[in-house]
């Protein structure tokens, strides 16, 4: 619980746009597994996160990001 | 509400992969012609981009690579359908994607700004907050050590009276 109050979203704190194309930061909310990480541990607002979740399946049929781990 | 537009262009983006089998001139006469579709289906192109050959994160159709290439156009949405079961028909084009892109309003981008311009501040208070932090510790010590001194003057000035006064008593002597 302690962790949650400190965390706050990356889209909001930054003003970013979440965009399918941009890899490099789909890869934080990615575990190794190429699992979608739940906002709890990575403390994306649930605004932010349904988008994100749409954003990193896009990029999974684009072949930008994995489905799984090799 | 219809579930249907019929009236009024979207804005939509699309991005294709071109199979590996091609050189990189050849690959970009691909793009060329998946942007002929586009137009031929009543699209109103944009803006283009071409991202070259990349690494796919895993294999289609035998293919560790590809070109990437992506278009951004206005069309009708009736229209729609028909490119896209024609780019899937088209052998050229490994996988492709049709996205509704969201145009910025002029109030979007002015919300956009207000918010920027909130975050610059949060910081700028917060970077003065720190500055603060910073100081206090030295300045208060400092305080502490002032009134020592003082103290301990006090106290010589009265030690001396107070010597002086026994000195000069009678019952000494």
């Amino acid at each position: 619980m302690t962790n949650k109050k400190t965390k706050e979203c990356y889209f909001c704190v930054n003003n970013l746009e979440v965009d399918y194309k941009d890899t490099r930061n789909l890869r934080r909310f990615v575990n190794f597994y190429m699992k979608i990480l739940p906002s709890a541990r990575t403390g994306v607002c649930a605004w932010h996160q349904r988008k994100l979740a749409t954003a990193i399946k896009r990029a999974r049929i684009m072949a930008l990001l994995g489905a799984t781990h090799k | 509400m219809s579930k249907t537009k019929t009236t009024g262009t979207t804005h939509y983006e699309i991005l294709f992969i071109v199979p590996n089998k091609f050189t990189d001139d050849e690959a970009k006469t691909v793009v060329g012609q998946v942007e002929k579709m586009l137009t031929d289906g009543g699209g109103k192109i944009t803006g283009r981009e071409y991202w070259g050959k990349k690494r796919l994160a895993y294999e289609i159709k035998h293919n560790a690579f590809g070109y990437y290439g992506l278009f951004e156009f206005d069309l009708e949405g009736a229209n729609l359908a028909k490119i896209d079961s024609n780019l899937r028909l088209f052998a050229n084009v490994l996988r492709h994607q049709i996205v509704v892109k969201k145009t910025k309003s002029e109030e979007d981008i002015a919300r956009e700004n207000k918010i920027r311009a909130k975050i610059d501040s949060k910081k700028a208070e917060a970077d003065k907050k720190q500055e603060i932090k910073n100081k206090i510790p030295s300045t208060s010590t400092n305080v502490s050590k002032t009134k020592e001194n003082k103290d301990s003057r006090v106290d010589l000035k009265d030690l001396d009276e107070k010597l002086e006064g026994i000195l000069n008593a009678d019952d000494l002597i």
